[in-house]
């Protein structure tokens, strides 16, 4: 995965060598949207459980900078969630697990724009690092040692809560050493429109999908199943021309 | 061109997901099959991988290849693989852990229990208590004359006694042979061990001058986990909160769910009791009789005497309710093994160790031979 971020960042860095003229310029921004993401994993045989998607934020810095009219190179370090929910089912409802779990990102890509001169359609495609900083769970489980009110003799039961009650639980994830990867890589692609405010800004929307190469946990089992991310991403930001902003000094900084 | 070769490589890079059968639904037709199906299932449903030392993938290494020369068909195989299962499962903490097979050339081959072949191996080995001990030699020599006791036989041959009684008036004193203690009480008819329960509830509830009280689950096997409200929740008038349990979530070694609060909830009928409560427990009081003596433990004034208890602390159930614990192949009649984890309040996870007592009195056998219980002894003085 290290060896596919290198070439792909030579790639970027030829690419800048070819295209590079005096409009190279740079522009900071910030955006923030919505994720959604699907842990890809199995539950095996385990009764009445699926892993399901779960929605968290994604908040950044946009940094860009522009080598030609087409195409710039961009990096977005920011906070994503990539949440998920362990749930089960009939019998066992009511039982569920969402991990809440924050990662600082970082993602390093190729950026092509096309269109007119105020309204522009743009790709995005590279590859990203994260970590893993903290984590969250909030669930619920039935609860062994605190039995629940009982069924009569006569009448059926309809879900475990009535035999256990249930512990429900919002915590700080404790990370296990022995088996949490923090580290992840993974590729990126994005698509989106973007319109340029003035001469100084630049507002954009944009779709994203995080596709994780990295398997959450280590190899620390025979016959583990691993799990990566797949994460979905709607955001919306704004982006400052510095070379517009600050026009007087980069005509001094480019004497 | 170069991009689309250049995604497709790196896409391919994630793991495939691999295929983890139900170890149930293995055919028993090869000792690969039969041997997959155990390894997987420990590999997925045992609860203790978080501190057992047991190193699962070095078992795998090792007894895959000897388990592939095996022939199902041979008795003289059949008999090699019960001792590999032994020798796979001789470290595993788990202190319920018992392998039981199907297989009818190991009809007369006994379970595989490592706590137990632990124990015997151990130089402090003695067998428990006899029944009579407490039956007739207690009841004789240390009760008051109004005492009681009971038994009750079961249709599985099995049999739970109980004695209960007074000792110089003012300490009453319970013993019970294992944890049916709310299922035999509820029942509509009255038998040996419901007629001790309500001798002693009445006296528990009722009786002003007790100046203590002795629980003995010397002996005592465990059972239902229910009885801890049943019986701790009498003496106490609000919850008392006595470990954390946890179980399985998800199919890897380490998964596993927060640890939930285990209560103690007092019972409708329950007396707050001020006085000393001592429990007496041995090598032999294993599971409910262990989470019973910690329950006592935890109360202001409640007393551990006797010895470091047995260290099977975890709950068991069916293996679909939480996700993890006993389940079963097509060779092995059931693998029983524990639910849950349980750790004490003081965050210590006493499973595979015993919980040790506050004052520790040895097995005597000389002494109990000649009907001089010092375990009970002492916990009469602590009362005085």
């Amino acid at each position: 995965m290290k060896r596919t971020l290198i070439v792909f960042a030579t790639l970027l860095a030829s690419c800048s060598l070819l295209t590079q003229t005096t409009q190279a310029q740079f522009e900071v921004g910030i955006s923030g949207g919505y994720t959604r993401n699907y842990l890809k994993t199995s539950a095996g045989y385990r009764s009445f459980t699926q892993y399901h998607e779960k929605s968290g934020f994604v908040a950044g810095l946009v940094l860009q900078y522009h080598f030609n009219d087409w195409l710039a190179i961009q990096a977005d370090p920011s906070y994503i969630q990539k949440n998920y929910e362990l749930r089960r089912d009939h019998f066992f409802e009511g039982i569920y697990q969402t991990s809440i779990n924050s990662y600082i990102q970082l993602p390093l890509m190729a950026h092509f724009s096309f269109g007119g001169t105020k309204f522009k359609g743009f790709f995005n495609a590279g590859g990203y690092a994260a970590y893993w900083a903290s984590g969250r769970v909030k669930g619920a489980m039935a609860n062994v040692m605190d039995p629940g009110t009982g069924v009569p003799d006569n009448q059926q039961s309809y879900n475990y809560f009535q035999y256990n009650n249930a512990y429900r639980y919002d915590e700080k994830y404790s990370f296990d050493s022995r088996r949490d990867r923090r580290m992840e890589f993974g590729l990126v692609a994005g698509a989106g429109v973007e319109y340029l405010l003035h001469k100084k800004f630049r507002i954009f929307a944009e779709a994203r999908y995080y596709y994780g190469l990295s398997d959450q946990q280590k190899n620390y089992m025979i016959n583990q199943i691993p799990r990566y991310n797949d994460t979905y991403v709607l955001q919306a930001g704004c982006l400052v021309n510095f070379r517009q902003l600050f026009p007087a000094k980069a005509k001094t900084e480019a004497q | 061109m170069i991009a689309l070769v250049l995604l497709f490589s790196v896409t391919s890079c994630r793991k495939d997901i691999p295929q983890i059968n139900d170890p149930g639904q293995y055919v028993e037709a090869n000792f690969n099959e039969i041997f997959d199906a155990y390894w997987n299932g420990m590999n997925n449903n045992y609860v203790f991988w978080d501190i057992d030392t047991v190193d699962w993938d070095r078992v795998y290494r090792t007894y895959k290849p000897l388990f592939a020369k095996l022939n199902a068909n041979d008795s003289v195989d059949v008999q090699k693989a019960y001792t590999y299962f032994k020798q796979m499962t001789s470290g595993l903490v788990d202190s319920h852990y018992d392998l039981s097979f199907n297989d009818t050339w190991l009809a007369d081959s006994a379970s595989i229990n490592p706590a137990y072949q632990r124990k015997r191996a151990s130089p402090n080995y003695h067998p428990g208590i006899s029944i009579l001990h407490f039956y007739n030699v207690i009841t004789s020599k240390y009760l008051d004359p109004d005492r009681v006791r009971g038994f009750t036989n079961f249709p599985d041959g099995s049999q739970s006694v109980a004695t209960s009684g007074t000792i110089n008036g003012n300490i009453l004193y319970f013993y019970f042979k294992d944890f049916r203690l709310k299922g035999l009480f509820n029942t509509d008819t009255m038998n040996g061990v419901k007629r001790v329960e309500t001798w002693f509830f009445d006296k528990l509830k009722n009786k002003t001058d007790i100046k203590g009280l002795i629980i003995d689950v010397r002996g005592n096997g465990g059972g239902a986990l229910e009885d801890l409200d049943f019986l701790v929740g009498r003496m106490i008038d609000k919850p008392i909160t006595i470990g954390a349990t946890r179980s399985k979530m998800g199919m890897g070694r380490l998964d596993y769910s927060p640890w939930a609060p285990a209560y103690v909830r007092p019972h409708k009928d329950a007396r707050a009791i001020t006085v000393p409560i001592v429990i007496l427990a041995d090598a032999w009081s294993v599971s409910m009789a262990e989470m019973t003596t910690m329950a006592i433990k935890t109360l202001p004034n409640g007393h551990f005497v006797g010895e470091r208890t047995w260290g099977g602390n975890g709950p068991l159930t069916g293996n679909k309710f939480y996700n993890g614990g006993r389940f079963g192949t097509a060779f092995l009649n059931e693998v029983y093994t524990s639910s849950l984890t349980f750790r004490y309040r003081d965050n210590k996870i006493y499973e595979g160790i015993g919980f040790p007592p506050d004052v520790e009195v040895k097995y005597n056998k000389a002494e109990l031979d000649v009907q001089i219980d010092r375990q009970l002894e002492t916990a009469i003085g602590l009362i005085k």
